[in-house]
């Protein structure tokens, strides 16, 4: 696929080309971390347990305060504090270790701009209540919600990616900094041919990197029109969720995703009424 | 709103087997005819996430088992756990194109009007249409046919969640073919998948309330079918309740049973029955109570209390078939419409997709019996049969139950691979009152599965003969 997919407009042509040379030719992807890759691994072992799985964890300081946080969030609500890893670990549950473990990694890898903290930390919960938001949608079509989470929590990884590129670049070239406006029409249209290249570099399905690639345009995106539908209504919910001043009335949602998934307005207006839940799963990865 | 209300002959309401064919009925007798369905296409569950999706599932499946045995064994082919379940469905998109391009084509030959939306009635003759995208339509009809099918039951002790705990939606869009699998049921929607996932490598347990599981089928067949399932490396638990579902909060549901065992799956599949869409219709409004379990009462006929609505397929209740509900469709119109019909299908065929394929029609051994004071069953081990050994499915069984005179074919009922087209040869037979000696007068195509008849016949003229012998003595 084309690196520049969308809205050109507001991106100077000599940053596109500049930026187009870059990703093609020296794209710089973080690795996912060694310690995600070995609990995502043991996950789909058959004889994964509540111990062993614990005992990995534990090599690892931020993803060990991550499951202890998220095992103590509003969202999981314990009725003791949960203090052990052993423990959140069976709080949890295997497929939710292997979530947090995956934003772990790409807060650590990914959403860690320096000078960018601000733009980066919205960027992560955007991220984190779409994938929460995502399951939701799957749910309330009544199909199965495995999956969702991951291409919710995805979807916009280029952003970041695209975001650290263009900083060092910029101090590869000038010590002068970059607008504001040309960060985010650069990060609007590269993020998904870049996040779907990151999506193969960590080796995850290959229907989540054709759900990020084409999340904006999800008749695009051929086998996973359905899944990358899910993705784009999880992501439009997130942006809503997250704008404190937004009321109900103001979901302006997608016509065309609504009618791809067929919502009708009383369905919305369920997921809608998900905002608490979904943004105490959001704020528990954060 | 329009105030303006459009009007319909016929206004049929669901868009799936049954509303379909009742549109197409009422187009052919010149009648202006309106289709309010929910969805975007037309097809009901049986298109969009039952009969044609798990078939699909069902055909990878078969292919596997069949492979396995013809190989003799040697292959020990399975799908392979963790597999990503899309890939075992590769032709269903096409499938689906197929089948909603067909319908909608035949709907616009037919001049049939499609209203997109959520139809409730405002009174006997006048419903309001309610659109995706908001606004409201009022539409008037003379007559009205509800077809708005059924969804799978979720019982308030199973707690079906989508992700751990499935029902037969949801099931269909499984990300990975899971290692484990718990089905609890022992109709046709439960036994379908539990073949369905064992044959594709699953470690699946079926647990069944009764002794048997498809208990309206002769114990001939569902001893079978059980003895193919486990040959596929299920477990049948019959006689067992369930006391209570739950997520283990870390990797597996515990099923707690009456009797104190406890199973643990990686899924869960909950098959417990249906429920009918009528939530969204207020047929109140219409002067309609639904009955004590939830369906539309209906005359023989397909009339409800209201004698200008009617109402066909799943929300009038079993045997909620796609066969069915399309013959009740048409006839609901014509009765409606007060053209000629020879009135509802005494010998309806039953088709069940498990591995093997189960199917009856007309009437069983202790049904024949019950009646008649007695039957003879001929009866056709596939074994016998040289297509049967050349497709690997010689485990396969043909019974044909005739009076107890051994002349009138009464019913048939058979299990193996092709048994659903099978059955349509005792069909006609039945229909047309022929003699099982018509199996012997005929020839068939060799080889092929359709011998299965003559030697059934051959069965029921040898136990005739020994009949006749002893009553001689």
């Amino acid at each position: 696929m084309s690196l520049s997919t969308r809205r050109q407009s507001a991106l100077p042509d000599g940053v596109r080309k500049l930026l187009t040379e870059r990703i093609e030719d020296h794209l710089e992807l973080p690795f996912q971390s060694s310690t995600s890759a070995q609990v995502m691994s043991l996950c789909n072992d058959e004889k994964c347990d509540a111990f062993k799985l614990g005992e990995l964890i534990s090599f690892d300081q931020s993803l060990a305060g991550h499951v202890l946080a998220v095992a103590n969030s509003a969202a999981y609500a314990p009725k003791e504090p949960i203090i052990s890893l052993h423990q959140a670990v069976s709080r949890l549950g295997i497929g939710t270790i292997c979530e947090i473990s995956m934003a772990v990694s790409l807060k650590g890898k990914v959403f860690d701009v320096p000078g960018h903290a601000t733009l980066v930390r919205e960027l992560w919960m955007h991220s984190a209540c779409s994938a929460a938001y995502c399951k939701e949608v799957a749910r309330s079509l009544r199909e199965n919600v495995e999956g969702a989470f991951l291409s919710g929590l995805l979807h916009d990884v280029g952003m970041p990616i695209v975001l650290q590129n263009l900083v060092d670049m910029s101090r590869e070239r000038t010590d002068r900094q970059i607008p504001h406006g040309i960060l985010t029409a650069a990060m609007e249209e590269f993020h998904e041919a870049v996040g779907a290249r990151m999506v193969h570099h960590w080796q995850l399905p290959a229907w989540i990197a054709e759900v990020v690639a084409h999340h904006h345009a999800f008749s695009d995106a051929g086998e996973h029109r359905r899944e990358t539908a899910i993705t784009r209504m999880g992501d439009l919910l997130a942006h809503w969720a997250l704008d404190d001043s937004a009321e109900a009335e103001d979901f302006a949602g997608d016509a065309d995703v609504e009618r791809e998934l067929n919502l009708y307005r009383e369905d919305v207006e369920g997921l809608l009424d998900l905002r608490g839940q979904v943004l105490e799963v959001a704020e528990a990865f954060l | 709103m329009s105030d303006e209300a459009a009007r319909f002959d016929v206004l049929v309401v669901g868009g799936g087997p049954a509303g379909a064919k009742a549109a197409v009925q009422a187009a052919k007798a010149g009648r202006r005819v309106g289709l309010v369905e929910r969805e975007a296409h037309i097809g009901g569950e049986c298109v969009h996430r039952g009969t044609i999706p798990s078939k699909t599932l069902r055909e990878t499946a078969s292919c596997l088992s069949g492979l396995r045995k013809r190989s003799g064994g040697l292959l020990g082919l399975d799908a392979g756990v963790g597999v990503e379940v899309d890939s075992l469905m590769t032709r269903l998109k096409s499938v689906l194109a197929h089948e909603e391009r067909y319908l909608a084509d035949q709907l616009a030959r037919n001049g049939i009007e499609q209203l997109t939306g959520v139809a409730r009635f405002r009174s006997p003759s006048t419903l309001e249409v309610v659109r995706r995208a908001g606004g409201k339509t009022l539409v008037q009809a003379g007559i009205v046919v509800i077809a708005t099918g059924s969804r799978p039951r979720s019982p308030a002790s199973v707690p079906v969640d989508h992700e751990h705990v499935l029902d037969s939606d949801s099931i269909l869009s499984l990300r990975y073919l899971p290692r484990s699998l718990v089905v609890l049921g022992g109709g046709v929607i439960a036994c379908e998948f539990a073949s369905i996932f064992a044959a594709l490598g699953t470690e699946v347990t079926l647990v069944e309330k009764r002794d048997r599981p498809l208990g309206f089928l002769d114990r001939s067949l569902t001893d079978r079918f059980v003895a193919a399932f486990e040959s596929d490396g299920g477990r049948f638990l019959a006689g067992a309740s369930v006391e209570s579902v739950r997520w283990d909060g870390m990797s597996r549901v515990v099923t707690r049973l009456a009797d104190g065992s406890v199973l643990c799956s990686e899924k869960l599949l909950c098959a417990l029955g249906r429920v009918a869409n009528v939530a969204a219709l207020d047929l109140a409004a219409a002067g309609l109570a639904l009955d004590e379990r939830g369906l539309v009462p209906v005359d023989e006929h397909y009339r409800t209390a209201v004698p200008h609505v009617y109402a066909v397929g799943d929300v009038i209740g079993p045997p909620a078939l796609a066969a069915t509900g399309m013959s009740q469709g048409r006839l609901a119109v014509r009765h409606a419409l007060g053209l000629e019909s020879e009135g509802a299908p005494e010998v309806i065929p039953i088709g069940i997709y498990t591995i093997p394929e189960i199917a009856s029609v007309g009437e069983s051994e202790r049904q024949v019996t019950d009646r008649l004071g007695g039957a003879i069953v001929g009866r056709a081990q596939f074994d016998e049969i040289a297509r049967a050994h050349i497709n690997g499915s010689t485990d396969g069984l043909l019974e044909l139950v005739c009076d107890p005179e051994g002349r009138r074919v009464l019913g048939a009922q058979a299990i193996g691979e092709g048994a659903c087209d099978l059955v349509h040869l005792a069909q006609l037979a039945i229909h047309a009152g022929l003699e099982v000696d018509a199996f012997l007068e005929n020839v068939f195509n060799f080889p092929t599965l359709a011998e299965a008849y003559r030697v059934a016949a051959l069965d029921v003229g040898g136990r005739r003969a020994r009949l006749g012998g002893s009553r001689a003595a």
